[in-house]
């Protein structure tokens, strides 16, 4: 609880702060802000806590995934070179805080006990994404992707709304303890049948947030429209904070009804990671390659939620991590080669305008590489063991169809990774060397040996989670 | 204290790659790399004064707890970083050494980014190395896919006009290859429980206590009598576990008695199938053998001699170590189907063989051919015939790297490969043919060269198996005709006869002092090996027969 | 006269008020047909003993959102008709989903069995307004007081969007 209180402060400060502090100030400033909320947090372990009469809960499983969001939040802050163009970004104390805030329902998104508390941080998470989305004003893109993404969540919602009242009206309880109390106590044929229909509904809500097919049509249009920083956030928080909530309501709440979901969830996720690996191989912008490759990844994570094995909490804390490394970094390189191309190319996000990036910038080519390495789930990176893990769940449930998809997938998935890869270091072109800022090159190195480090030795992290 | 040498033979040449990757001693990176490939060298040459052929068990082995990860209700899973050498891998691994040494020596013409180039062979070398010392399945499984990378680079980096096509497509290739790996990989890490580590997970024994089989036997009844719970059992990768069929869980999906069929093959046939599919696309056997000419002709002749020599290697490594004692029975199932591929190996290869027109090309299939003689060797399930197949792999290690540096001699003086521009060589560079004489004839199989010993153990395994028809036997003693023919007639076509160059401002120089050295000792090998194969076979002798004798 | 009757005289009189929203040419119509629909759901909302949801019904809905569709419609210029578009092939795929979706909820609801309030903790005041306020502030504190994080997202962005930058043009 503490984090929330304080990230929302922090919020309220950094947008009085924007009276008076430059840009750059303003980005050291929240990344301290940050680190003092994931020390709130961190502060927490071993303790377990009910805030507000059930309404949240303070576990290992919600630190962890929190730190894991804050992480995110922090690399974001660190990757945004303080907002530096004046044309495009106009008000950064704003984005800072409207950041902050969205980390606050995210961090509800991970903790709570309450489907109110569920509601209300999916929709502050939901509306600050939407406002970033749109905060590329000149760009006609940027305000498409914003009403796009506006209208279809707020039907996703409302459809996760209508979910949670059914599930309401048959169980009498919003708060979870109270739903699983009152399903175990009722004879199943007493069970009212709209039951299930809200467990569906609820479910199709929130695979809406993390992209998972056949909802995912939102994903490539609103990640290319985004301005870059915020198409990282949006692609590392919103998912893992997602894949949270998709965990307790799935696998904790309902684990008991697996019968009546899991058909519609493995149908999903077969069609998720068929449709995003596919479509990923024809795309000509990185940008979309990597929305598409998102989409994948979500396909993956299902995986392992379908599976619904006592590791499944561990399993998808460290695939988070691994994918949120890769993407933080690899959204990065392309942010400010894309940034540097602008006057230059045509588009500016393409896999050409990558070409002959490792002439001058040996270290972004390598941190790239090692991005996308781990995205494709190359061994001695984080990828890898987070592909390994899910597919250790999967076969221990002897659902051994999905993983002959998966791992057929697995190699698509390097095809369209090496493009960039080839972009990089294979093709010629002529980029200079990129200037960056002193945060962004720590943000980038230690993403990248961390990457390295969970890929070498997996147990350092998996034994805390 | 015992030195850690298997680390040390894995950690130098990385150590050498980030040295190299730093970038701060631009000139001397061919050095730095020999210098590495030699230190290597030293230590092989300890391990050999070491080692002792008497017995099958593994030697210098270093054990260290690596990953350890708990599923709550269903056991836990161990992966340790354990290394060890026997006789198989024994010979394998000088192989490696020696021919990364001969490949570094090699390779001045690589002029470009040279510090990158050498970095990435000397961490080809450390993976390489890694698999074959590699006795815990998972981690064979990340040096297995791990030694993709630099391979991958090297090719599209420094490669032919076609580079790009050609390492993407070996990348994809092999990469699905060890997917299908993973998959077997994971189904036997669920199904087989480790009964030492169970033990100790169940305080039945301290660490460092002697651990005898009564002791397995007890553990593995008791599990299956559902006498200890499910969250104390202990998956581990190690080979050994997965090599005892008694450790396989009674409801898992790998016991032989499990229901799970797919299409008329049991879950065991499909997991033997995918580890036989996932290696042998490396070998390469025949239906899976495309990415291999294109690989070959556009790599730099240095990496050409690497990929021949050594990863190939690995393919058929990865069947004797880790398929052929897990999966004994569905091999011997099968074993007609698969003396059955080795022989359309064997012909097919040497059929292409007579058909190119492009020098490497031509040595890329010979390759195909004479990896198929591995193959029939293997599956005869005969002691002659898994004799010859491993000799037949380390003398195919020597021949191939000759030939492809070979080739790169006139490469390198002319740009151009085709056998038609070049006529009686003979006369304008009399060292150079007499050594791609020897080179051909060895490999065609002439008695007193490794080739001849090689093909002829394998095919009398195959003749003499109970298990795969001798028609297969025949087919293979076919390809050695062929290969005799097309050796023998490109050494026609392109040295003997009148002089005739397509260029004729070409200027073709005979061999330098460094090229003699490296494709004389290539060739004496071969000379030795033939002459003494007993170098070879007093190695693997205890391994094979132990191994036959237990599973065959 | 009963509950039952007013409950069927309200319901008749929402079916027809929508289906006069769908059926009518002009949208100025629509849309006070529309408000007059809302109306009469507050009312359904009064038979439900839920006066707070029957006034923030009729202030929100009926009142501030309506309202914001009056303005859009006055902003447009419709006294052309737009002419109808839509293919055949699209009207029949329209009604056959349509259609399929009423024969599912109608099955649906045949065989549906409520459950019955359990009589020990239903209250039937749970709707006035000085009950749901009592929960509001004990109970549901925690996600009252979060929405306020909501709403300052909410203003912050769209202050954010819709201020005027130097050089934007001036409408």
């Amino acid at each position: 609880m503490t984090p929330v209180i304080a990230l929302s402060l922090f919020g309220i400060i950094n947008l009085f702060l924007g009276f008076t502090f430059k840009r750059q100030s303003l980005q050291v400033v929240t990344l301290l802000f940050i680190i003092c909320s994931m020390a709130l947090t961190a502060m927490d372990w071993n303790h377990e806590y009910l805030w507000f009469g059930d309404m949240m809960k303070t576990n290992n499983l919600s630190i962890n995934f929190s730190l894991i969001i804050q992480l995110a939040g922090l690399l974001v802050v660190a990757f945004s070179n303080g907002f530096g163009k004046d044309e495009v970004y106009t008000q950064p104390a704003e984005y800072y805080a409207i950041l902050l805030f969205s980390l606050v329902g995210a961090l509800l998104m991970v903790s709570f006990q309450n489907l109110i508390m569920l509601f209300v941080g999916l929709e502050i998470l939901s509306v600050a994404m939407y406002v970033l989305t749109g905060s590329d004003k000149r760009n006609l893109r940027s305000n498409e992707a914003a009403l796009k993404y506006f209208l279809m969540g707020s039907f996703a919602t409302g459809f996760l709304l209508f979910g949670i009242a059914l599930v309401y009206g048959s169980t009498r309880s919003l708060y979870i303890s109270g739903i699983l109390y009152n399903l175990s106590h009722t004879a199943p044929e007493s069970l009212p049948s709209f039951l299930y229909a809200g467990i569906i509904l609820m479910g199709i809500g929130l695979l809406f947030k993390i992209s998972a097919a056949p909802f995912h049509f939102w994903t490539p249009d609103v990640y290319e429209g985004a301005p870059t920083i915020f198409t990282m956030f949006m692609s590392t928080v919103v998912k893992t904070a997602g894949f949270a909530a998709i965990y307790h309501i799935l696998d904790v709440t309902f684990g008991g009804f697996q019968k009546n979901w899991i058909i519609t969830v493995y149908f999903i996720t077969i069609i998720t990671l068929i449709l995003g690996n596919i479509s990923a191989a024809y795309q000509q912008s990185a940008k979309r390659m990597l929305a598409f490759s998102s989409i994948s990844h979500a396909g993956y994570m299902l995986l392992t939620v379908c599976a619904n094995q006592p590791s499944t909490s561990s399993n998808i804390l460290y695939y988070s991590l691994a994918y949120t490394l890769a993407t933080a970094v690899s959204f990065a390189v392309l942010m400010v080669v894309a940034e540097y191309q602008t006057g230059r190319t045509e588009k500016p996000e393409n896999f050409d305008a990558l070409n002959g990036l490792a002439k001058n910038n040996p270290s972004l080519a390598f941190a790239f590489t090692v991005a996308l390495l781990s995205l494709a789930g190359i061994p001695l990176t984080a990828g890898f063991w987070g592909k390994f893990f899910v597919f250790t769940d999967m076969f221990n449930k002897n659902l051994t169809y999905p993983i002959i998809i998966a791992v057929l997938m697995s190699a698509v998935g390097i095809y369209y990774y090496f493009k960039g890869i080839i972009s990089v270091y294979f093709n010629s072109g002529e980029i200079e060397k990129i200037e960056t800022s002193f945060l962004f090159k720590i943000a980038l190195w230690s993403a990248c040996i961390g990457t390295l480090v969970l890929g070498i030795y997996p147990t350092l992290l998996k034994s805390i989670f | 204290m015992t030195l850690p040498i298997l680390s040390l033979i894995i950690c130098i040449p990385l150590l050498a790659a980030l040295v190299l990757a730093s970038g701060k001693l631009k000139g001397y990176a061919q050095q730095i790399s020999l210098g590495a490939s030699l230190i290597q060298i030293g230590l092989l040459i300890k391990l050999a004064l070491g080692y002792q052929t008497s017995t099958a068990t593994f030697q210098w082995v270093e054990q260290h707890d690596w990953i350890h990860f708990s599923l709550g209700s269903l056991g836990q899973f161990v992966a340790k970083y354990h290394l060890g050498i026997d006789g198989l891998s024994f010979g394998l691994i000088i192989l490696t050494g020696i021919i990364s040494s001969i490949a570094i020596w090699n390779s001045d013409s690589i002029k470009e980014k040279t510090s990158s180039y050498f970095a990435l062979i000397m961490l080809l070398n450390a993976s390489l190395m890694g698999c074959f010392l590699a006795k815990d399945f998972l981690l064979f499984y990340l040096f297995f896919e791990f030694m993709l990378l630099p391979m991958y680079f090297l090719i599209g980096i420094w490669g032919g006009p076609r580079k790009e096509y050609a390492s993407i497509k070996f990348f994809i290739y092999t990469l699905a290859g060890s997917l299908f790996i993973l998959l077997a990989l994971l189904a036997l890490g669920t199904s087989y429980i480790d009964p030492y580590e169970t033990a100790l997970a169940i305080d039945f024994i301290q660490p460092g206590q002697a651990f005898s089989a009564e002791n397995a036997q007890m553990i593995q009844t008791a599990i299956a009598n559902g006498e200890i719970a499910s969250d104390k059992w202990v998956h581990s990768f190690d080979a050994a576990v997965f090599a005892d069929l008694k450790n396989c869980y009674y409801k898992s999906i790998l016991h032989p008695d499990s229901a799970w069929v797919l299409g008329n093959l049991s879950a065991r046939e499909w997991a033997f199938w995918l580890l036989f599919i996932g290696f042998g696309i490396k070998l390469p056997i025949v239906p899976f053998h495309t990415w291999l000419p294109d690989a070959h002709v556009e790599a730099p002749t240095p990496v050409s001699v690497l990929l021949a020599g050594v990863l190939l290697k690995i393919g058929a490594y990865g069947w004797l170590r880790f398929t052929l004692p897990f999966f004994p029975k569905e091999a011997l199932e099968f074993s007609n189907i698969l003396s059955g591929i080795g022989a359309i190996s064997i012909i097919y290869g040497a059929f292409n063989a007579l058909a190119m027109t492009d020098l490497k090309k031509l040595v890329a299939y010979s390759s195909i051919s004479h990896m198929g003689f591995v193959l029939l060797g293997i599956a005869s399930f005969t002691a002659e015939g898994w004799q010859g197949a491993i000799f037949q792999l380390i003398s195919h290690g020597v021949l191939s790297s000759l030939l492809f540096l070979l080739v790169g001699v006139i490469y390198d003086r002319t740009h151009d490969r085709s056998i038609q521009n070049y006529s009686g060589l003979a006369q304008i560079m009399p060292a150079y043919t007499f050594i791609t004489g020897l080179a051909f004839f060895a490999s065609l199989g002439l008695p007193g060269f490794s080739g001849f010993i090689g093909e002829f153990f394998s095919l009398m395994g195959s003749f003499n198996s109970q298990h795969s028809s001798a028609i297969w036997a025949i087919l293979g003693g076919l390809g050695i005709i062929l290969g005799a023919g097309y050796f023998l007639w490109t050494f026609q076509k392109m040295f003997l006869g009148k002089q005739y160059l397509k260029n004729s401002e070409w200027l073709l120089s005979d061999l330098t002092r460094k090229e003699k050295l490296s494709l004389y000792f290539l060739g004496i090998s071969s000379l030795l090996l033939g002459i003494f194969p007993s170098i070879i076979f007093n190695l693997t002798d205890n391994w094979v027969s132990h191994l036959i004798n237990q599973l065959f | 006269m009963e509950v039952s009757n007013y409950w069927y005289f309200l319901s008749g009189l929402t079916l027809l008020s929508a289906l006069m929203v769908v059926l009518s040419k002009n949208p100025i119509h629509s849309v006070l047909y529309l408000v007059f629909t809302f109306f009469c759901i507050s009312g359904h909302y009064v038979l439900l003993n839920a006066q707070f949801l029957m006034a923030v019904n009729i202030i929100v809905y009926a009142g501030a959102i309506m309202v914001l569709f009056l303005f859009v419609i006055m902003m447009f210029d419709l006294k052309k008709n737009i002419p109808d578009s839509k293919t055949n092939l699209t009207k029949l795929a329209g009604t056959v989903v349509a259609g399929s979706v009423l024969v599912i909820l109608v099955a649906a609801f045949r065989t549906i069995q409520y459950p019955t309030p359990d009589e020990s903790t239903f209250n039937p005041n749970n709707g006035m307004v000085e009950n749901l306020g009592k929960v509001l502030y004990s109970e549901y504190l925690l996600p009252f007081e979060l929405v306020t994080v909501l709403f300052f997202v909410a203003m912050v962005g769209s202050v954010m969007l819709g201020k005027r930058e130097v050089g934007d043009r001036n409408f």
